[in-house]
């Protein structure tokens, strides 16, 4: 492992150095409770122009970087309608305006994929593991052209953190990345040690700041905060991490799906904030003009009661139980199966963010006492 | 601010998204709620599909929805969708006519394995308009129909007036070898054939269990019933080939609404083999 010292002024430059060549996106300072701009008081992430708009040694965000990989809304296509080939007929059902005539001569449609050069400074090791999940997700069978433009386009510097008390990635494995960035800082006090992860990554701490090898004495100092870091949850869960897809298996038919499932809004909101969560919903949206618009995908939310219902009105998910019960074991046990790895890095967002403090954790641990009990 | 100093880039990478155009040649009233759509890709070439693949049809502005291909995979670049109006795209499809345009991504999804269906007994159970995706396999199959066993058809729809494929059915009676029987699930004035549930039928069937294969095709609830009655006829859950359907946004494995479990059924499916799928909770 190479580190590198770099003095906080230097992290300053190298900040401003990134501005050059990219977009910077990081936590912000924090913003006050009851502000539009930072929910609950909780730090978020924005764009910065300079240095000194970073809040680097945040707790958690409200929502994940995930956000500039995979954007709450984005388009797919555009499309521009031709002159219509039939005369026009307003649709019985449906928008009265537009004739749906399928275009006639001259209709268009356009791929949009969208990227730009983005850093993304100050990511957790939490969220650098979802993003090496959802890495996966885009690329496996046909890859997705508009996430994986836009992380090759992306320099990733993460940043060591301490838990809140919501944080449980100790107990998932994810306290520390080992890969999944090009730099990674580590606080020592007297300054940062930059943990080279790319050449990339070493290319521009190089060209961008001054730094100089670190000491055995410095980095001794990684491990000491390494060491106060895993003692400091106050959060976790009571098994091993690989036990839990075979004891979210046989949790299927527990009371506890149906006990939270009472109190659950469905409102989705655990599901927005989740790093891993990567289910979208595709729309069309026509221009005022009515011959322009485009395709675009939206964050969707397999809590919302609509998720999976089909045309003939079947729900196959009718209940928030149910619903409850699918996306926790997409986290510990579907798509491990799928793609393999947890797909709960442990960030506790969906635990802050529940209005009716439904906590993947205490429910986990409760699973954990179930299954203790049977026989 | 910043960005001026990242211009936004479009690359014209190949966008999974990205749709061909294609053409409607004719279209056929089925019933009040189903019509039938002749489509001609516009580039020429052939859609390439299996029996029970599915493609994305969209029309800009009103959305973009999975529908089976109801034609055998043997006409050029012409293939047939059959499409119920239920909402925003489906009736909007409803009110073109020749020669308007849609655009169509696809073939996708795991259709039914024509091979391993050779030289079996057949039999065909299609609920409602699960007929459709069904009919691209039944036509594949009677185009060959010495390549097959006896071949039975139970179809079961709610009312006379929405009987697909009327005159096929016909035909296909006919000239087909092929034993078709059709139940309504109520009585009514006009309909003398049988009435009650499509399950009723398979208990007298003669079937060689050791040389059938059954293809299913219905609205979720037909399921459980079906499999209970070919369990009875002991047809193992391997000669048994479902298609099951779910909200389908992508199909291409990343959005999530389809997944059952561990399963995407726009990748794994949508036609499955019982016995892959009869222990995957919340499947069938
Ligand atoms: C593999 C597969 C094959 C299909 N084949 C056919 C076919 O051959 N012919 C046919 O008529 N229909 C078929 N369907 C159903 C068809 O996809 C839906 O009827 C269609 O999505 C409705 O779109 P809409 O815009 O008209 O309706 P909307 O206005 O979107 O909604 C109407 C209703 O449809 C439901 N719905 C919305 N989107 C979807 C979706 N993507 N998938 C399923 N339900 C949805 C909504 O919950 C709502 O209840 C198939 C579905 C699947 C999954
Ligand atoms: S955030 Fe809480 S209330 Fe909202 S859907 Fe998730 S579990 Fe239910
Ligand atoms: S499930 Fe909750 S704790 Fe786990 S990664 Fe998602 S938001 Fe974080
Ligand atoms: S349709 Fe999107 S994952 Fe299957």
């Amino acid at each position: 492992m190479e580190y590198r010292f770099l003095s906080k002024k230097g992290v300053a430059s190298f900040v401003t150095g990134l501005l050059k060549e990219f977009r910077v996106y990081g936590p912000v300072k924090l913003v006050p409770a009851g502000s539009k701009q930072g929910k609950d008081g909780f730090p978020m992430y924005g764009e910065v122009a300079s240095p000194d708009e970073l809040n680097l040694l945040h707790t958690p965000t409200h929502l994940s970087p995930k956000q500039y990989l995979f954007p709450p809304k984005e388009t797919l296509l555009k499309f521009k309608k031709g002159a219509p080939t039939s005369p026009f007929i307003p649709l019985q059902r449906g928008t009265p305006f537009l004739s749906p005539s399928g275009g006639g001569q001259g209709e268009e449609i356009a791929p949009v994929v969208e990227a730009y050069d983005q850093a993304l400074f100050g990511v957790h090791p939490c969220d650098i593991h979802a993003i090496r999940l959802l890495d996966r997700v885009f690329a496996y069978g046909t890859p997705d052209a508009n996430y994986l433009k836009r992380r090759e386009r992306t320099v990733i510097i993460g940043i060591d953190c301490l838990p809140d008390k919501h944080c449980f990635c100790k107990s998932v494995n994810t306290m520390k990345a080992e890969s999944g960035f090009d730099i990674f800082l580590h606080d020592i006090g007297s300054g940062f040690l930059a943990e080279i992860g790319t050449q990339k990554g070493k290319e521009l701490l190089f060209k961008y700041t001054k730094t100089r090898r670190a000491t055995l004495k410095e980095a001794s100092k990684i491990d000491i905060f390494q060491k106060k870091k895993a003692e400091s949850f106050t959060s976790s869960i009571n098994a091993e991490a690989s036990t839990l897809p075979l004891l979210y298996s046989g949790s299927y038919n527990s009371p506890v799906w149906e006990k939270i499932g009472k109190i659950c809004y469905g409102c989705g909101s655990c599901n927005n904030v989740c790093p891993t969560c990567y289910c979208f919903d595709v729309r069309d949206e026509m221009k005022a003009n009515l011959t322009e618009g485009e395709r675009y995908r939206v964050w969707d939310a397999c809590l919302l009661e609509d998720f999976a219902k089909v045309a003939g009105g079947h729900n196959f998910r009718k209940t928030r139980a149910e619903r409850l019960r699918h996306r926790f074991n997409r986290k510990f046990q579907y798509q491990v199966d799928r793609f393999g790895g947890l797909f709960c890095v442990g960030c506790g967002r969906c635990i802050r963010t529940c209005l009716v403090n439904i906590n993947i954790v205490e429910v986990t641990n409760e699973l954990i006492e179930e299954s203790n009990r049977k026989p | 601010m910043s960005s001026l100093k990242s211009q936004t880039v479009s690359h014209n990478i190949s966008s999974p998204y990205l749709s061909r155009l294609a053409r409607i040649e004719r279209v056929t009233r089925l019933t009040e709620k189903e019509r039938l759509f002749n489509i001609a890709i516009e580039d020429s070439k052939t859609l390439g599909h299996a029996p029970g693949q599915f493609i994305m049809l969209s029309i800009p502005g009103f959305g973009e929805a999975p529908i089976s291909v109801s034609s055998p995979p043997d006409k050029g670049n012409m293939f047939e969708l059959c499409v119920r109006a239920v909402g925003n795209l489906t009736n909007a499809l409803h009110n073109l006519t020749k020669e308007d345009k849609i655009w169509i991504r696809g073939p996708y999804g795991k259709g039914f394995p024509v091979e391993n269906l050779k030289h079996k007994d057949l039999l065909f159970i299609a609920g409602g308009i699960g007929l459709v995706p069904m009919r691209s396999l039944i036509k594949t199959v009677l185009n060959e129909r010495s390549s097959y066993g006896s071949v039975h058809l139970l179809y079961g729809i709610k009312g006379p007036d929405e009987i697909l494929f009327k005159d096929e059915l016909l035909q296909w009676g006919r000239t087909g070898n092929i034993n078709i029987q059709i139940t309504v699930d109520k009585p009514h004035p006009e309909w003398k054939g049988h009435t009650g549930v499509v399950t009723t039928f398979i208990p007298p069937l003669k079937i060689d269990e050791t040389k059938t294969a059954a293809i299913v095709v219905g609205p979720p609830v037909m399921y459980k019933y079906v499999i209970m009655s070919l369990g009875d006829k002991r047809i193992a859950g391997h000669d048994i080939y479902l298609s099951l359907e779910r909200r389908m946004k992508c199909g291409l494995g990343k959005c999530g609404h389809c997944q059952i479990n561990s399963i995407y059924v726009c990748q794994e499916g949508p036609v499955f083999r019982l016995s892959n799928i009869r222990y995957l909770r919340e499947a069938i």
